[in-house]
C-alpha cells in the first residue's frame, strides 16, 4: 500500500465513522466495537474492490460542489412551482416534447450528475443515456429550450473544476 | 413558537405538493407525464415536509438523521424514475410528442 492510498482509506475511515456516530448515538463499548468493525469490513470491501475496478471513487464534498446543490435546489422548487400550475391549468397547455441535449463535452463523471439534476427538477426527465447524447422527456417544448441554452451544463462543469 | 408555526406552514406546504403530486398522476394523460407528476412529490414535497420536520427537533440527533434521510431520498428518486423511465422506453412505449408525430405522417 503506498502514501496516497492510505491517506484515501483514512478519509473514508474518518467519515464512516463519523456516519456510523451520528446514526447510532450510542456511546456504549459494546456497541462502538460493533461500530469499528463494520467500518473496518466496509474499508476492506472498499480496498478490495478499487483493486478490481481501478476507479478510486473520492469523496467530492467541497464548496463548488454545495454551491451547485443549492442552485439546484432552488430551480428544483421554481419548476416545481411551473408543474404545479399544469397540474391544477388548463390540460391544453400540456404539450409534452422530447429532445437530445449532447453530452460528449462533459467529463464522465459528472454525466450521472447531470443526468440525476435533470430528472430531479419536476418537468424534465431523462429517460436515456448513451456516450453522446442524453434523451430528455419534458412537458412542454420551453423546458427543453432552457435545458439547451440555459446554464445547467455549465455548472456541473463549474462544479467538475472545482472538484479537481 | 416561531418554529411551531414555519414547522406548520413547511409541512402543511408539503402536503399540498403531495397531493399535487397525486392528482397529477390522475389528471396527467400518459407514463412519461405521470412521472414528471410524481417527480413533484420526490423532490419538492419531501424537501418541505422533512424541513418541517426537522425544525420540530430539538437539532440534536434526529435532526441529523432526518437530513439523512433527505439527502438518500434525493439522491435515489431521481435515479429511481430514470429507471423506469428508460425500461418503459427500451421496452417500446413511445412518447405523446412521437405518438403524434406518427399521426401527422400518416395524416399526410
Amino acid at each position: 500500500m503506498d502514501k496516497k492510498t492510505i491517506i484515501y482509506l483514512s478519509v473514508w475511515a474518518i467519515v464512516l465513522s463519523g456516519f456510523w456516530l451520528l446514526l447510532s448515538g450510542f456511546l456504549k463499548p459494546l456497541l462502538l466495537a460493533f461500530g469499528l468493525i463494520s467500518v473496518t469490513l466496509v474499508l476492506i470491501l472498499l480496498h478490495r474492490m478499487d483493486n478490481t475496478d481501478t476507479e478510486q471513487q473520492k469523496l467530492a464534498l467541497n464548496l463548488s460542489f454545495l454551491r451547485y446543490i443549492v442552485w439546484l435546489l432552488g430551480q428544483v422548487v421554481s419548476s416545481s412551482l411551473s408543474v404545479t400550475r399544469l397540474v391544477w391549468g388548463n390540460k391544453k397547455e400540456l404539450r409534452p416534447a422530447i429532445g437530445k441535449l449532447p453530452i460528449d463535452k462533459i467529463p464522465q463523471k459528472s454525466r450521472v450528475l447531470y443526468a440525476n439534476s435533470i430528472t430531479l427538477t419536476p418537468g424534465t426527465l431523462s429517460i436515456d443515456i448513451d456516450d453522446k447524447y442524453v434523451t430528455i422527456h419534458a412537458l412542454n417544448d420551453e423546458s427543453i429550450e432552457s435545458l439547451k441554452h440555459g446554464d445547467m451544463v455549465d455548472k456541473v462543469y463549474d462544479e467538475y473544476k472545482g472538484a479537481q | 413558537m416561531i418554529l411551531e408555526t414555519l414547522s406548520i406552514i413547511f409541512l402543511v406546504l408539503g402536503a399540498f405538493f403531495s397531493i399535487t403530486g397525486a392528482i397529477g398522476l390522475f389528471r396527467f394523460p400518459d407514463f412519461f407525464t405521470r412521472v414528471h407528476a410524481a417527480s413533484i412529490t420526490d423532490s419538492i414535497a419531501t424537501l418541505l415536509i422533512i424541513i418541517g420536520l426537522i425544525l420540530r427537533t430539538d437539532f440534536g440527533l434526529i435532526a441529523v438523521k432526518l437530513l439523512f434521510i433527505l439527502i438518500f431520498l434525493l439522491l435515489t428518486s431521481p435515479t429511481a424514475s430514470h429507471a423506469l423511465a428508460k425500461s418503459a422506453r427500451h421496452g417500446g412505449l413511445l412518447t405523446m410528442a412521437e405518438t403524434r408525430d406518427d399521426k401527422n405522417k400518416e395524416a399526410h
